[in-house]
């Protein structure tokens, strides 16, 4: 089922990845997702395409299960693409069947737009299949460190963010339950009319929203019977440091980074 | 663990004098409660639903400030006369370590060793010193070879142990455990029950919320409440002799007290008890008394004469599988522990309409993945199923097949939505396409089954737990199906709960509805006319409840991590202790009642006709 989501989901391996200070790998994933939008040329996407490849046969997490986690978002980026196809005038007329005019700009854009996203998608899934949740909350509250720094929340929000990375499994499991729920009552949530299964959705929000408020308020409880009060007393089991391959790390990726840049200028 | 140093010797770990607490809605959810928790001690609060012991346990845990009296927790005086000291609540909490219901929603993380190690780091401990800690905790649950594991994945029993290591890393003075096991299997409860004896030889102080009388055995200390308020307190031996008026509460009273009881009434000489030793003992010397040469043990193990079952004719099936398997594996993404593992492997049952089936196994054996195939929100891999006559596999045939087999799936009241009672009872009816007099009657008569008539126009989450989950159940009765599944339908009610569900499930029954239920309860499976035992995702046997639960399949039912029905366990038990009772199958007590009937008829020469005492 499409709302079973597996994304987010720490996979355990010994990879050189795995054991990459959070912080440092937070970081380079970041560079990364960011400068696929400086990607305009077939060398700079191939350049990408063979980074990111690289980093996911480093990672060992098995390559299936990387794509199956990224292919609902990259299929939707495709049927985007599609748009550019149609959309996008410029360049040498490929096909021209009345109205419609297919160019190879458009061509180009309705292919280098959706690979760069995957490229962008994948390293983030890749961050989280490589991370447990424990140390991206400690990479994430490092982020926001400025923002602790001037009195606002950046503790609770790394917090927030890793609950949220526990919670999705639970709550699509919860969502697949109403589903079937609703399902055995009549109520086919995924048949008939667009108008129809609008209307069926409606009752399966509200359940869920109801759950999930559930959920939350056992949740609370449970921070504060484990005294959880924010970021400012607490210890970390695993203090991070940065250790030397995580400098290599990012140098990597700022090597990377430029030569994607160059790429774009010749 | 050393006891927190904040609490001098002698001194009280948790003291409550004179609290009150009330909720917005005006309900008294305390009421001049006074209690003291010794350090070391291990304290039991039995109540029924909606009695207040959660609220206390949350008070004695330091969550929750009472509106009047005093409390003192590990030493700092959190409360004066309803004036809430902050702070000292703060540092209080420090030292008090909570363990509730839904194990889901304790845990933070998803590797079960970081979980453990976060309420030290909360709490500053150094790191060389969590590492300890996370490894003597887990070893304590002995979960200690799941210390990588994923927790989502886990079962019930397991997350709740992580969750228990969890509060003992903070190395709490007092722990409160709130229902931990309310929402475990039998197996599952055992083992939190180990686990707690286990803290009780290590000295710690424990508080254990609970509705289960079996649980409180083994305390130092019961205290029963009753809206708000301390009913009874004392040993449990005390407690527990107030029978009636512990059955008055609503709290079912243990298998020995009911039994030692019924074999009073039939003038068997025992004494009341609740002591499950004692009472065999007891039994054992009564009819030893009467019956000086019972032992006649030689005909009796021989091998149950198998009774050909006799294959219903097709008209009278109402749900037939035949040769069913099916592997989640198939799906985008595979959850829930089963791996590529088949779910179900050439599964083949039939069940009689009208019918009452139970399926038993332990979880993971494919009793969910069964009843969910049987409700055609799966189809088999391989094989077929045959729901009044319309096989499950086509499309178009699922609606029509939604139809006429109704599915209550666990914890039903999470699905609920809708804004009124009546609404959410009126969605299947509606979608069936019924004109608004048919919906009308088909949902006030679901009602008025479930015992709901008169709240229509509440919202359903203002309904109590209880409650909402037979709204839930009305909504599919409303849809008339000729057959209901249910999966675990009385798990997490309390005692008054679960004897509601039961007489609801009658008189379906008695209305010509087969019911299949997924069960952990080998007494309710006893009570059924068929039993289906899956175990590893096969099927063991599938026959009468006499046919299967016979002390020949004693150790088989063992093995796939299933008991016997209580009164037959104790026949076996007490047989081997030389009451000379009749196990053949077919005669083997799997009542409460049948078993008072046989010890009374071995123990007293001539026995009064008690039979007419039936009913349960």
């Amino acid at each position: 089922m499409a709302l079973r989501i597996s994304m987010g989901q720490y996979v355990p391996r010994g990879s050189c990845i795995h054991r990459l200070d959070p912080r440092a790998k937070v970081g380079a994933a970041l560079a990364v997702m960011i400068t696929v939008f400086f990607v305009q040329t077939p060398a700079q996407l191939a350049f990408a395409l063979a980074f990111a490849a690289a980093v996911l046969g480093l990672s060992k997490v098995p390559v299936r299960q990387a794509l199956r986690s990224v292919r609902p978002l990259v299929v939707m980026l495709f049927l985007l693409g599609l748009f550019n196809l149609l959309y996008v005038q410029e360049g040498h007329v490929l096909l021209a069947l009345g109205a419609l005019r297919i160019t190879t700009d458009g061509l180009w854009y309705a292919i280098c737009y959706p690979l760069r996203f995957t490229v962008a998608v994948l390293m983030g899934a890749l961050m989280l299949f490589t991370t447990t949740p424990t140390q991206l909350t400690d990479a994430v509250d490092a982020c926001l460190a400025p923002l602790s720094a001037v009195g606002l929340p950046g503790h609770e929000l790394a917090m927030v963010f890793s609950l949220m990375l526990r919670f999705i499994p639970t709550i699509a499991d919860e969502a697949q339950a109403i589903v079937d729920a609703q399902a055995a009552r009549g109520g086919a949530v995924g048949e008939g009319s667009l108008a129809h299964r609008v209307r069926a959705i409606g009752p399966v929000v509200v359940a869920l929203l109801a759950s999930s408020a559930h959920h939350a308020e056992g949740l609370s409880r449970a921070l504060d019977a484990r005294c959880y009060e924010g970021g400012s007393a607490r210890s970390h089991w695993h203090p991070l440091h940065m250790a030397g391959r995580d400098w290599l790390a990012l140098a990597i990726c700022a090597a990377y980074v430029v030569v994607l840049l160059l790429l774009g200028m010749l | 663990m050393q006891p927190s140093a904040t609490i001098a010797r002698g001194d009280a770990a948790v003291s409550l004098s004179h609290v009150s607490l009330h909720f917005e809605t005006d309900v008294q959810a305390l009421v001049d409660v006074s209690l003291e928790v010794a350090p070391g001690e291990r304290l039991c609060v039995l109540g029924p639903n909606g009695s207040g012991k959660s609220t206390l346990a949350s008070v004695i845990c330091g969550l929750l400030a009472p509106d009047a009296g005093s409390v003192t927790l590990v030493g700092e005086p959190v409360l004066r006369d309803g004036a809430v000291d902050f702070a000292a609540y703060r540092r209080a909490r420090r030292n008090l370590g909570l363990v509730f219901q839904n194990p889901d929603d304790q845990l933070v993380t998803t590797v079960v060793e970081e979980d453990v190690a976060f309420g030290p780091e909360n709490l500053g401990v150094d790191p060389a010193q969590i590492g300890e800690r996370v490894r003597r905790e887990l070893h304590r649950v002995a979960m200690q070879d799941y210390a990588k594991a994923d927790p989502t994945r886990l079962s019930g029993g397991q997350k709740q142990r992580v969750a228990i290591a969890g509060a003992l890393a903070m190395e709490p003075a007092v722990i409160v455990f709130d229902e931990p096991g309310a929402l475990l299997d039998v197996r599952g409860r055992r083992s939190i029950m180990r686990v707690m004896d286990a803290l009780a030889r290590d000295g710690i102080t424990q508080v254990h919320v609970t509705h289960f009388m079996e649980e409180a055995f083994a305390a130092d200390r019961v205290i029963v409440l009753d809206h708000g308020r301390i009913a009874l307190s004392g040993t449990p031996d005390e407690v527990f002799s107030h029978e009636r008026e512990l059955r008055a509460l609503g709290l079912e009273p243990p298998f020995a007290a009911r039994l030692s009881e019924l074999l009073r009434d039939r003038g068997v000489d025992v004494p009341w008890t609740c002591d499950d030793a004692e009472l065999k003992a007891s039994i054992a010397s009564a009819c030893a008394a009467s019956h000086p040469t019972a032992d006649d043990s030689g005909e009796k193990d021989a091998a149950p004469e198998v009774e050909a079952q006799t294959q219903p004719a097709p008209q009278d099936v109402a749900v037939s599988v035949e040769g069913v398997s099916f592997s989640y594996a198939g799906s985008s993404a595979t959850r829930g522990g089963a791996g590529s593992r088949g779910a179900l492997e050439d599964v083949s049952l039939a069940v009689r309409r009208g019918s009452l089936t139970s399926i038993v196994g332990q979880t993971g054996s494919g009793k969910s993945t069964l009843a969910r195939l049987m409700c055609a929100l799966e189809t088999p891999d391989a094989g077929r199923i045959v729901v009044g006559g319309i096989d499950t596999r086509p499309r178009k045939n699922r609606r029509l097949v939604h139809q006429r087999i109704g599915y209550v799936m666990q914890h039903p009241e999470r699905q609920l939505f809708a804004e009124t009672v009546w609404q959410d009872v009126c969605y299947g009816p509606r979608n069936l396409g019924l004109d608004d007099a048919e919906v009308t009657r088909r949902a006030s008569r679901a009602l008025e089954l479930v015992g709901l008539s008169g709240r229509e126009q509440v919202s359903p989450f203002e309904l109590s737990g209880g409650q909402q989950r037979l709204c839930a159940i009305a909504g599919i009765l409303a849809m008339r199906p000729a057959a209901i599944v249910l999966d675990e339908p009385t798990a997490g009610l309390d005692p008054r709960g679960r004897s509601e569900l039961r007489r609801i499930l009658g008189d379906l029954h008695a209305h010509g509805v087969t019911i299949i239920q997924v069960t952990h309860s080998m007494e309710d499976a006893a009570r059924s006319d068929q039993v289906v035992v899956l175990n590893n995702a096969r099927l063991l046997m599938a026959g009468a409840p006499r046919e299967v639960f016979t002390s020949h399949n004693a150790k088989m039912l063992r093995e796939c991590g299933l008991g016997l029905p209580a009164p037959l366990a104790w026949a076996i038990e007490l047989r081997e202790a030389g009451v000379s009772l009749d196990l053949r199958q077919g005669s083997a007590p799997l009542t409460t009642e049948s078993l008072a009937d046989a010890l009374a008829a071995v123990a007293t020469p001539d026995p009064r006709d008690a039979h007419d005492q039936g009913g349960d």
